[in-house]
C-alpha cells in the first residue's frame, strides 16, 4: 500500500488551523486507518473554527508559510452551535482582504471535514499541497520581512549580503 | 476648470449651532457641546469642547470641520467626561459611526443631544484650510455622499442644502481600476503604499471604532503583530486594521484624511464594505442593528469558497 | 568660502557623486508624497515641496536593527552591528527649519551616552541646506528664532539667485572639503541678487518667557483645554525634525531574531506605561503636556536651546488642529 515516496524539488510549507471535534478527528481517523497523505501539512488545533482568527492566517503566511488551510465541522455540526457559521463569514470577508492586497488566494483553502471523513481530508491536503507546490513559494511575505526602510539600510547590497551570511 | 461647490449656507448653520449649543447649555439640557472652533490657521476649525453657555459663540461649522467628532464619545477617550446628556455636532457620515456605535452598544441615544449638520462636503486632508470647497479640494469620501442630511438628530438647522453636485466617485473608480489588476500587481501597489508607514497609529487613533482597551498591535505576548515601522509589520498592522473594521466601518474616512504619509486607507474599508453588501446585503446606515454583518450569521451565507 | 554653482552643474554634482557610490539623499516623489530618500539621478530632486518627515532620518532612521541573536542548541551567539558600514551620505536640499534641527539631535545623542548609531551617520553625512522660499501659514520658523534662510546646520548653504543657480557658502570644513574635491563645477560668486525668500509667516516669540511660565506651570487648567482634543497618535513626533524619542524592540523567533530601534511619541498612551499597569500619564494632557514641556522647557534646561525649528509639520498633519504655534503664543502672552 505504501506508495514510492517522490522526489520534488520545492516542498511546500502548508499551514492547517483545524477545529478539534471534527478535522481534527478526522484527520486522526486518517492516520489510524494508515491512510497516505503529504506531510507538508503541520496542523495546530483549536476549540473550533470560531476561534481561528484570521490574524492567524495572516501570521503563518509571515512566517513561511506557502500555503493555509483552515478546515472545521460542517455546518449543523458545530459542537458549540454556529461556531463555524460565524467563521464562514468572516473567512469569506477576509479572503476578499487579502485578495484585495495582492494575496493569491489559491494559497489558502477553506474546507469542512467531519470527524468520519479521513478521506475527505487526506484529499483536501493532497489537493492543497500539490497546487501550491505547482505554484512554487509564496515570496510575497518572505520578501517583505527582509526589506527595510531605506534610512535603516545598512550598507550597499553586497555589504547586506555578507551582514546576513554572518 | 475647477467647479465651485456652494457652501453659503454653512453660515447660517454656524448661527443656527451657536443659538442651540447656548439654548442647552443654558437650559442645562446637556452638560457639554462637541463642536468646531475655528483655529489660528487661515480657514482652519478643530474640534471643541465647550460647558459654558458663552462660549457657544466659538462654535462653526466650515468646509475645515473635517473631523468625525464622535470619536470623543467612546470610551477609549476618557479625558472626556462623560456625565449626563452630551450635545454633539454631527455630519451624516459622523451620525453613521453613532449609529454603528450604539450598535455595539458603547453609546446610548438618550445620552445623547444629536445637532445634526445639512452638509455640502468637506475639503480634502490635500487641500490648505482656506481654500474653497471645489470639485477638486472636496474630501474623496463627500464623492461618494448618500448621507447629506442626517435622519434622527434632535436638531437641525432649518437652510436649504443646494442640490449636490455629480462628482466622479473616487473611492468606486479606484477600487475598479485595482480589482482589474493582477494579484501581482495589486501586491505591488500597496507594498509601495504601506512602505510609507511610520506606524504613528494616526488612523486607530481617530477611528471611533478602535476604542479597544488594548489594541491587538499593542500587545506583545502573544505579539501577533510586529510593532516597528518595517514593511512587513506595516503592512500586518493595515490588514489587521481592515479586518477588524469590515463590516463596522461607517465610511467616515477618517483613517484616510490623518495619514501623514497619504496612504489610501479608505480605499480598504470602502473594498470591505462593498464586499459585504454583495454577500450580506450590509451598508452601514442611519439605523441601529444590534448585530453587524461579522457578528451573526445566516445558515444559508455563500460558502461556495468552502470545499 | 563663497561661491557659485549653476543649477545644471549642481545637477552635475549629484550625479558625479551618485556615480561615485555617494549615498545622495534628497527630497524626491514616492508615491504621490515628498520624502527626502535616496535619489538615483539629480533630476528626481523636488525642492518645491517640503517632504513630509524630516530629515533626521538620515541620521535617525525609522526602524534599525542594533544587534542580532541566533541561537543553536545551547549555544547563543550575538553579533553587533558595524557602524563602520553605514554609507557616505550627502544630505542635499535640505529646508533650513530641517537642517537647524541637526545641531538639536547631536547634543542629545552625544551627551551622557554617546550613541555611535547616529554619530556615525551623523560624521559620515556632509549637509546641503537650501534657503527656503515658500512658505504656507502653518510655517512658524521666524516664530522660534529661526529664519527661511537659516544656515544653522549646513555644512554648505545655497541661496537661489535671480536669473538660475546658486550662491554657495561652506559653514564647516566638511562643505569646504566638498567644493574642493569638485572645484570645476564652482565659479567665483556673481552680483545676482538672492531669490526672495519666504515671508515669515509669524512675529518672534519670547522664548525666554515663554520657558519662564512653563517652569511655574506644570499644573495649569491650559492643558485641559489645549489637549483634551488630542487624540494619542504619534504623527506630530514622528514628523518632527527634533523630537528624538525611540523604543527598542527584539523580533524574531526562538532561534533567531534583531535588536530593533525605531522611532516613538510621547503622545502614545503606550509610552509611559509600566510593566505593574500603573501609567503615571494616564491622560492625554498629561502626555500633551509633556511635548511642550520637553520642547520648551526640559530641553532648554539641559542644553539651553529650544527643541523646535518651526517647520509646521506638526501643525499640517495633527489629526484634529492642535497647533503648537499658536499654543506657544498664548504662553508667551500670559
Amino acid at each position: 500500500m505504501h506508495s514510492e515516496k517522490q522526489k520534488h524539488s520545492f516542498e511546500p510549507k502548508i499551514i492547517a488551523f483545524v477545529c478539534t471535534w471534527c478535522t481534527y478527528a478526522g484527520a486522526d481517523l486518517a492516520g489510524t486507518s494508515r491512510m497516505q497523505y503529504p506531510s507538508n501539512v503541520r496542523v495546530l488545533k483549536f476549540p473550533c473554527t470560531g476561534r481561528i482568527d484570521p490574524v492567524f492566517i495572516l501570521k503563518a503566511f509571515q512566517q513561511g508559510a506557502d500555503g493555509v488551510l483552515v478546515s472545521g465541522c460542517h455546518p449543523g455540526d458545530c459542537h458549540y452551535i454556529a461556531g463555524n457559521f460565524h467563521a464562514r463569514r468572516r473567512f469569506a470577508a477576509f479572503r476578499k482582504l487579502l485578495e484585495f492586497v495582492g494575496v493569491d488566494l489559491n494559497r489558502l483553502q477553506f474546507s469542512w471535514v467531519s470527524a468520519a471523513e479521513g478521506g475527505k481530508w487526506v484529499e483536501v491536503v493532497t489537493d492543497l499541497t500539490e497546487k501550491v507546490r505547482a505554484m512554487g513559494p509564496m515570496a510575497e511575505f518572505k520578501q517583505l520581512a527582509l526589506e527595510e526602510q531605506w534610512s535603516g539600510t545598512i550598507g550597499t547590497p553586497e555589504l547586506k549580503e555578507a551582514y546576513n551570511a554572518i | 476648470m475647477t467647479q465651485p461647490i456652494d457652501t453659503s449656507i454653512y453660515i447660517a448653520i454656524t448661527e443656527a449651532i451657536r443659538d442651540e449649543a447656548k439654548r442647552l447649555l443654558l437650559e442645562g439640557q446637556v452638560s457639554a457641546v462637541i463642536g468646531y472652533a475655528g483655529a489660528r490657521r487661515k480657514g482652519s476649525a478643530q474640534p471643541v469642547i465647550i460647558s459654558q453657555a458663552e462660549d457657544a459663540a466659538k462654535l462653526i461649522f466650515s468646509p475645515a470641520s473635517v473631523n468625525n467628532l464622535a470619536l470623543y464619545l467612546t470610551k477609549a477617550k476618557k479625558e472626556i467626561p462623560k456625565n449626563g446628556k452630551i450635545g454633539i455636532v454631527v455630519k451624516g457620515c459622523d451620525l453613521k459611526a453613532i449609529v454603528g456605535l450604539m450598535g455595539e452598544s458603547q453609546l446610548k441615544r438618550e445620552e445623547l443631544y444629536l445637532i445634526g449638520v445639512p452638509c455640502a462636503g468637506v475639503l480634502a486632508s490635500t487641500a490648505q484650510p482656506s481654500t474653497g470647497l471645489t470639485a477638486e479640494t472636496i474630501a474623496p469620501k463627500c464623492t461618494e455622499c448618500n448621507a447629506h442630511l442626517p435622519a434622527g438628530c434632535d436638531y437641525v438647522p432649518n437652510v436649504q442644502l443646494p442640490a449636490p453636485l455629480q462628482l466622479e466617485e473616487k473611492y468606486i473608480a479606484e477600487i475598479t481600476r485595482l480589482e482589474a489588476l493582477t494579484p501581482v500587481e495589486r501586491w505591488a501597489y500597496w507594498k509601495e503604499q504601506f512602505a510609507k508607514c511610520i506606524k504613528c497609529y494616526a488612523c486607530r487613533q481617530v477611528c471611533p471604532f478602535c476604542f479597544c482597551e488594548q489594541c491587538l498591535c499593542d500587545r506583545n505576548k502573544p505579539q501577533m503583530v510586529e510593532s516597528t515601522p518595517r514593511p512587513a509589520g506595516n503592512t500586518a498592522w493595515h490588514i489587521v486594521r481592515a479586518m477588524h473594521l469590515a463590516g463596522r466601518c461607517a465610511g467616515c474616512a477618517e483613517c484616510e484624511r490623518v495619514c501623514p504619509m497619504d496612504i489610501p486607507l479608505n480605499l480598504l474599508n470602502r473594498k470591505m464594505a462593498k464586499e459585504l453588501k454583495e454577500l450580506y446585503a450590509y451598508e452601514a446606515g442611519f439605523e441601529v442593528n444590534d448585530k453587524g454583518p461579522l457578528s451573526t450569521f445566516d445558515e444559508k451565507d455563500d460558502q461556495s469558497f468552502i470545499k | 568660502m563663497q561661491k557659485y554653482i549653476s543649477k545644471q552643474n549642481l545637477n552635475t554634482l549629484l550625479d558625479t557623486m551618485i556615480a561615485e557610490g555617494t549615498r545622495v539623499v534628497a527630497p524626491c516623489l514616492n508615491a504621490g508624497i515628498p520624502l527626502y530618500e535616496p535619489i538615483k539621478s539629480a533630476s528626481e530632486m523636488v525642492t518645491e515641496l517640503l517632504p513630509r518627515r524630516s530629515s533626521k532620518e538620515a541620521f535617525f532612521p525609522v526602524c534599525e536593527d542594533i544587534m542580532s541573536y541566533a541561537k543553536e542548541g545551547q549555544h547563543v551567539s550575538l553579533k553587533d552591528i558595524d557602524p563602520s558600514r553605514f554609507q557616505e551620505t550627502v544630505l542635499v536640499g535640505v529646508r533650513p527649519c530641517d537642517a537647524a534641527a541637526i545641531p538639536v539631535l547631536d547634543a542629545v545623542f552625544s551627551w551622557d551616552y554617546k550613541d555611535e548609531f547616529f554619530l556615525e551617520r551623523r560624521k559620515k553625512t556632509t549637509i546641503i541646506g537650501l534657503a527656503c522660499t515658500d512658505a504656507d501659514d502653518a510655517c512658524f520658523c521666524s516664530a522660534v528664532g529661526l529664519s527661511p534662510g537659516e544656515t544653522k546646520g549646513s555644512d554648505l548653504f545655497l541661496t537661489p539667485l535671480e536669473g538660475g543657480g546658486y550662491a554657495c557658502e561652506t559653514f564647516s570644513d566638511k562643505g569646504e572639503a566638498l567644493i574642493t574635491s569638485h572645484k570645476e563645477l564652482f565659479s567665483e560668486q556673481t552680483k545676482a541678487k538672492a531669490l526672495p525668500l519666504a515671508e515669515p509667516q509669524t512675529e518672534k516669540i519670547d522664548l525666554k518667557k515663554v520657558k519662564a511660565w512653563l517652569d511655574g506651570h506644570f499644573e495649569d487648567p491650559l492643558w485641559d483645554c489645549i489637549a483634551v482634543r488630542c487624540v494619542g497618535c504619534g504623527a506630530c513626533a514622528f514628523v518632527c525634525p527634533a523630537c528624538h524619542c525611540f523604543d527598542i524592540v527584539d523580533e524574531g523567533t526562538e532561534k533567531a531574531g534583531k535588536r530593533r530601534k525605531s522611532w516613538d511619541a510621547c503622545g502614545f498612551w503606550k509610552f509611559t506605561h509600566h510593566a505593574s499597569g500603573h501609567n503615571p500619564r494616564n491622560l492625554q494632557p498629561k502626555r500633551y503636556r509633556n511635548r511642550i514641556m520637553h520642547k520648551f522647557k526640559y530641553y532648554d534646561d539641559k542644553f539651553g536651546q529650544t527643541l523646535c525649528s518651526g517647520c509646521g509639520r506638526c501643525v499640517r498633519i495633527c489629526p484634529v488642529g492642535i497647533d503648537i504655534a499658536a499654543i506657544v503664543e498664548e504662553i508667551s502672552k500670559k
